[in-house]
């Protein structure tokens, strides 16, 4: 693209644009552009590249996604006090003076509960669940515990922190959802992008990702868009999750508390749970997961068939 | 999809994967790089995949684009690297410095993409930002598709132009 732009560069522009979305299915023919020409190659790098990077700077003004390492980032919320005050002053009023106002909102075992936040986005509490929000900021969440599926509002200004657990994450604009589990934490994006301790390991998380943290390392895990959230819609997607971690969202989405037996704890299931069948059905349950599921005033109990 | 499926589909498509990876520009590593392909996306194959061919080719190309990007990355931050030991106040902190230089990029991209008017700039963010199907876009904003093309070939270019400028 130096100066004088040739009839190559236009082609490569076309295809840029038409091989980046999502839809696209010219493969053959992008292909046989390609072998016409083999600088036709670095023509298309040169311009997808670009508005990669372009892309990336606009969903995020300050944490570089593809930087290795550490990153700082100047946070007004975690940052130390000095560095703090001297904004503030360098700003003067606005958000900085505004105080905390700390509350949380709470859902019971089997509710379900959306919020909408003063800025435009919203949360869905998945039953059991606590998140911790602040009246002065609602750019700030906590998630205390349980499942929380996030639809924020970009504001590449002002991003969208959500802290769980030693975690935190900031939105690149996007629809994410957030679970503690007896594992650790998992986040899996739907839509947009996620970037995962910013300050530390800054992980981005593209949609059909997720990530596990068990307080000391990350694991990188797929997640299918399609089931990031599926819960709300009352449909429970597992890909190999042990049976524990299964009861533990089922006692979320049922009105009752669902343990798996330590025989059967550890075995994993895969595949999908229609939880809307199931409220009154333990035998459907135990079906589909293989297993016994023995009913008492407690709950339900999994454990291995007889 | 059952579980082998996109196993199976990647299996008939690997040589004419290869072959995309080698017009891409993979050389000798294409062979390496497609099998490095297969492992990203075997822990996903039970995803919903409306067409498992175009996605594998997808995948593969944005392979290519992030090991472009990668390496225009490496080059920049050693020429910063040469060019800050000449500098005698250099940030004892190279990551502010990288803070820094990523927020006069976002300024920069930011005041490209307002340049271009606020209904190709809007479809740009929701192409590229919120990864929205082009199709769909045009259905949102009540317009044909052949404007969201349009709208975006005019985003790329300047944004094309701008890294041109820049680098």
């Amino acid at each position: 693209m130096n100066g004088g732009r040739g009839g190559a560069d236009e082609q490569a522009l076309d295809w840029a644009v038409r091989m980046a979305d999502p839809e696209a299915a010219d493969w053959d023919g992008f292909m046989r552009w390609l072998e016409e020409d083999p600088a036709n190659s670095a023509r298309y790098d040169r311009i997808a590249a670009a508005v990669q990077d372009a892309a990336v700077a606009a969903a995020e003004p300050v944490v570089a996604a593809n930087d290795v390492g550490p990153v700082a980032r100047p946070t007004r919320r975690w940052i130390g006090g000095a560095l703090a005050a001297m904004l503030v002053a360098a700003v003067g009023v606005g958000v900085w003076s505004e105080r905390p106002q700390p509350f949380a909102v709470e859902t019971a075992a089997g509710e379900q509960r959306v919020v909408a936040l003063a800025d435009g986005s919203s949360v869905v509490l998945a039953g059991g669940s606590r998140l911790a929000l602040d009246r002065g900021d609602a750019r700030v969440a906590a998630v205390e515990r349980g499942q929380v599926l996030f639809r924020v509002r970009h504001d590449a200004q002002d991003p969208f922190d959500v802290r769980v657990g030693d975690l935190t994450l900031t939105d690149l604009g996007t629809v994410f959802d957030v679970k503690i589990t007896g594992r650790g934490t998992r986040v899996a994006v739907a839509e947009g992008a996620v970037m995962v301790d910013p300050d530390g390991a800054a992980m981005r998380l593209d949609p059909g990702q997720a990530v596990l943290s068990d307080g000391r390392t990350l694991r990188r895990e797929p997640r299918a868009v399609a089931d990031v959230g599926s819960w709300q819609d009352g449909r429970l997607a597992f890909d190999n999750a042990p049976l524990s971690e299964v009861a533990e969202d089922l006692s979320r989405q049922l009105a009752r508390r669902v343990v798996a037996a330590p025989a059967v704890a550890g075995r994993t299931f895969r595949g999908t749970i229609a939880t809307a069948g199931l409220k009154d059905d333990p035998v459907l349950l135990g079906m589909l997961l293989d297993v016994d599921v023995r009913q008492d005033a407690g709950g339900w109990t999994l454990e291995p068939r007889q | 999809m059952s579980p082998t499926g996109l196993e199976a589909v990647f299996l008939a498509n690997r040589d004419k994967l290869v072959r995309f990876l080698v017009a891409r520009g993979a050389g000798e590593a294409a062979e390496d790089i497609v099998h490095d392909l297969w492992l990203k996306l075997a822990g996903r194959m039970d995803g919903p995949i409306g067409n498992p061919v175009a996605y594998l080719f997808r995948a593969a190309d944005m392979l290519m684009i992030d090991r472009y990007r990668a390496r225009r990355q490496a080059e920049r931050r050693d020429q910063a690297w040469v060019e800050e030991r000449g500098d005698g106040d250099a940030s004892p902190d190279p990551g502010a410095d990288r803070t820094i230089a990523a927020r006069q990029e976002a300024a920069r991209v930011a005041a490209a993409l307002a340049a271009l008017g606020p209904r190709a700039e809007a479809i740009f963010r929701r192409a590229r930002i919120d990864g929205v199907p082009q199709r769909q876009i045009a259905a949102e904003l009540g317009i044909s598709l052949s404007t969201v093309e349009s709208d975006l070939r005019t985003a790329y270019r300047a944004l094309a132009e701008l890294k041109e400028r820049l680098s």
